[in-house]
């Protein structure tokens, strides 16, 4: 007996929806994925969407808003299982840097003055799991053409995502590329969760950190390698910041221990 | 008059919406919202290094993600000193090139086509346009693949930095691009056709003004260090806020802009009425053939212009193909010393002009001032929507207003997830002026001002009520006449909302009441007054943003009679509610 299609919804939260773009991005796919699963809600594609009992549902960006919280729960409640895509919805993208409420109060304030906001309340943004449960995560900023169609076939298939446990030098090695740290670049690759496939060390430039911090890096001794390399201590915790979202707060906690 | 100061940017593009309010004959309040929440990126990057803010910045938008990148870019090497040589500018060029062919294929047969062919999305279209979606997904992927070459990925591509690229593509690479973009020159042809023949409705027409970069050489292109401006002005770079003129709304997190205190556009549309004229071989055979008045005044016919500069883009390539395979070879990553200086850079994004503007002390970046095109472009987005929603109300299409204000924001292309949807058209409660009275109250009192002709029977309504409220004691105000030269009345109103009390024809039954915002009336010659324009003229844009009418519906207008029985009771009706 054939089975129904599994019913998807790919939602946009705040954030910059290259994730959701990345997936309309698989230009040779497009019309395969539209048949091979029921999409029933994909603003950035599609007028006639359904809000409706959902198999899976993707999400991508950050909290940022009392409505994206309110869209969020109701995502929850009706999908079976809630996926994160990209940086934004696993730790708040870089706009999750400022953890601290009073510092995104006042870079609020900077921004928009005292201007009460009257169609939706802001909030500090936050990755979706500091709301509801989250099933799975796919990292990157944005996300990657094969990583997502390598998600959606085993998803298809019933099977769980790949896990991204290897940090980006893994990658780099394979390539066979120069270790930029060994020449003097400020390159954040051992603490960086791999799937990009090390794209900016085959570029000759270092790895910014975009895919989020990988399961298990070890920062702080991380941090104490490349003060000894002679780095600036607030480049480095600049850096380390920049594309780890509210995951920053602990690793700042610890290294002011 | 108080100053709001601010470091701004909210991403524009996501999710946004637009709404319309309608009470009896006329259209109350047209807002374009974006729900997007507030990324505060302006703020991310400060304290960071000049290389930082390059990867930080083109966060804001996966859609407009290397004109952000390039935007930065140039700014930087402005602040910095930092000169490249002619290659490095060519690589830029094609790279920019990827991201205006991938964004304008997608928007104009993804986004805008399946309004004008009936369908809900471009999949349900393929079934009976099966070669114009596959042509569509091509381009696009075309599109992407430069951009991929170019800066290392699809989205967000760190390969583009300060001073040069990581690394170059490889002159196989390249040669591939340029048969490729050959191969696509008769199906772009027919592109071209197929926008320019569409049947764009007429409404809504009216003049803007346009403003684009105006790149060196009098040649067409995607960037430059000057502004163009269709009234015949020009603004040097670092003089960008002399078109801008930010300011906050409170149902967006993205600003609003205007030049010289009228809304403005940016965009393809803009492009080609400013700089067509300098378009050559096929594309400027096409604008010659397609390019007429109605392109001046209708926002819709940005998907023709978006159309015309795929074909400019896919002649140009091979063009810069061949001079990027010419010797000398691209150089190593320009190194500068600089560790102060302030700079702008202007690029053309596919909806329109970009500006980024950073001041670098110490090596770090010290403030940041990003405006993008969808923040130029909200004015004159409710603008066009208020003079489409009025003329359809007048002519009794009202059903059509909702998807036709879709049509607008879409033209503009503001980004793909907000041009997907959500138009509103609400009906305003029974006497609903009361709530906007309270509303405006509430936050901060308002100054009444009474307006119209006692001679021509209702027609001096305003005055009447004016004198009334007076007498009964409401503070705050006064007459048209009390207005000249008295320098007070100004002072007093600042950063208070204005509401002029008039005899409005709305078209209604006499008596009727409605509140109104100023600009509203201003922009739809349907709606009758006489003394606001002139008024108005005094006013900077924040009062006229925040000003209102409290308009009555008057019957007769005839010289010497009474005013009118309907038009008491409402005066009558005012008075009671507001003393």
């Amino acid at each position: 007996m054939k089975k129904d299609k599994l019913k998807i919804g790919i939602y946009e939260l705040t954030g910059c929806a290259g994730c959701a773009l990345l997936i309309l991005d698989c230009e040779n796919e497009l019309v395969d994925i539209f048949q091979a699963a029921d999409i029933q809600s994909f603003l950035m594609a599609k007028s006639d969407n359904i809000d409706g009992e959902l198999d899976i549902a993707l999400v991508e960006g950050s909290v940022s808003t009392e409505k994206d919280i309110e869209e969020l729960m109701d995502i929850r409640k009706r999908a079976e299982i809630v996926v994160a895509i990209g940086l934004c919805s696993m730790v708040g993208g870089i706009q999750g840097r400022f953890c601290d409420e009073k510092e995104w109060k006042e870079n609020f304030k900077k921004v928009y003055g005292d201007i009460e906001m009257t169609h939706t309340k802001p909030v500090q943004s936050k990755p979706i799991d500091a709301y509801i449960k989250v099933d799975y995560y796919l990292p990157g900023c944005p996300i990657g053409k094969e990583q997502f169609l390598n998600f959606f076939t085993r998803m298809l298939r019933g099977n769980p995502p790949e896990r991204y446990p290897q940090p980006v030098c893994v990658e780099c090695k394979y390539n066979e590329n120069d270790c930029l740290l060994k020449k003097g670049i400020l390159c954040l690759g051992p603490l960086t969760s791999g799937g990009c496939g090390a794209i900016c060390i085959n570029h000759n430039l270092p790895c910014v950190g975009c895919w989020g911090p990988v399961e298990g890096g070890n920062w702080i001794s991380e941090y104490y390698l490349l003060k000894e390399k002679g780095f600036d201590d607030e480049l480095i915790k600049n850096k380390m910041a920049n594309f780890s979202g509210t995951k920053i707060a602990e690793v700042s906690e610890q290294l002011r221990k | 008059m108080k100053k709001i100061s601010v470091e701004h940017i909210a991403r524009v593009e996501g999710n946004g919406g637009i709404s319309a309010t309608i009470d009896g004959n006329v259209v109350t309040d047209v807002k374009f919202i974006i729900n997007e929440g507030a990324r505060l990126i302006e703020r991310l990057t400060v304290g960071r290094t000049p290389e930082e803010d390059v990867s930080i910045a083109p966060r804001i938008c996966a859609i407009c993600t290397l004109s952000h990148k390039f935007a930065a870019i140039r700014a930087m090497e402005n602040a910095l000193a930092v000169e490249v040589p002619r290659k490095v500018h060519l690589f830029r060029e094609l790279m920019h090139m990827g991201e205006m062919i991938e964004s304008h294929s997608l928007h104009t047969f993804f986004l805008a086509l399946p309004d004008y062919l009936g369908f809900p999305n471009a999949i349900a279209m393929g079934s009976k346009y099966e070669s114009e979606v596959k042509l569509a997904l091509q381009m696009k992927n075309f599109g992407n693949h430069i951009m991929k070459t170019t800066s290392g990925r699809y989205i967000h591509g760190e390969n583009p930095v300060i001073g040069g690229f990581g690394k170059y593509p490889s002159k196989d690479e390249l040669i591939w691009i340029k048969e490729r973009a050959v191969e696509f020159m008769p199906s772009i042809i027919k592109t071209v056709d197929l926008f320019c023949t569409i049947d764009y409705p007429d409404c809504p027409e009216d003049d803007t003004i346009y403003a684009c970069c105006n790149p060196a050489n009098d040649k067409y292109g995607f960037a430059g260090d000057e502004i163009i401006v269709s009234t015949g002005d020009k603004i040097y770079r670092d003089d960008y806020k002399n078109l801008t003129n930010e300011f906050i709304v409170s149902h967006s997190y993205a600003k609003h802009s205007r030049f010289k205190e009228k809304p403005y556009s940016v965009g393809a549309l803009a492009r080609i009425n400013n700089l067509g004229e300098r378009l050559e071989g096929e594309a400027g055979n096409m604008y010659k053939k397609y390019f007429n008045d109605r392109w001046k005044k209708n926002p819709l016919l940005n998907n023709a212009a978006q159309a015309l500069e795929l074909l400019y883009s896919f002649e140009r390539i091979p063009q810069l193909v061949d001079e990027l395979l010419q010797p000398p070879e691209a150089p190593e990553i320009i190194r500068y010393t600089a560790k102060e200086g302030k700079g702008t850079g202007l690029v053309e994004a596919p909806r329109g002009l970009l500006i980024h503007h950073y001041e670098i002390s110490n090596g770090l970046v010290s403030h940041t001032d990003i405006i993008t095109p969808t923040a130029q472009n909200a004015e004159d987005i409710e603008r066009y929507c208020y003079i489409a929603a009025q003329s359809l109300l007048d002519s009794g299409k009202e059903d059509k207003i909702r998807d036709r204000m879709e049509l607008i924001v879409r033209a503009y292309d503001p980004c793909i997830s907000c041009s997907a949807h959500l138009a509103e058209v609400k009906k305003a409660p029974e006497e609903s002026w009361k709530e906007k009275i309270d509303e405006l109250k509430q936050a901060e009192s308002p100054v009444f001002i009474g307006v119209g002709n006692t001679c021509y029977s209702d027609d001096g309504a305003g005055i009447n009520l004016a004198l009334e409220l007076k007498k009964a004691g409401v503070k705050d105000v006064w007459l048209e006449s009390e207005l000249n030269d008295n320098e007070e009345i100004w002072q007093n109103s600042v950063n208070r909302p204005l509401v002029f009390l008039d005899a409005v024809d709305v078209k209604e039954k006499p008596g009727k009441i409605c509140v109104l915002p100023l600009h509203h009336i201003l922009s739809n010659t349907s709606l009758s007054h006489k003394f606001l324009p002139f008024i108005s003229g005094q006013m900077n844009y924040k009062q006229l943003k925040n000003s209102y009418v409290l308009g009555i519906q008057p019957e007769s207008l005839s010289k010497g009679q009474k005013i009118s029985r309907p038009v008491r009771d409402a005066i009558e009706k005012v008075l009671n509610y507001m003393h």
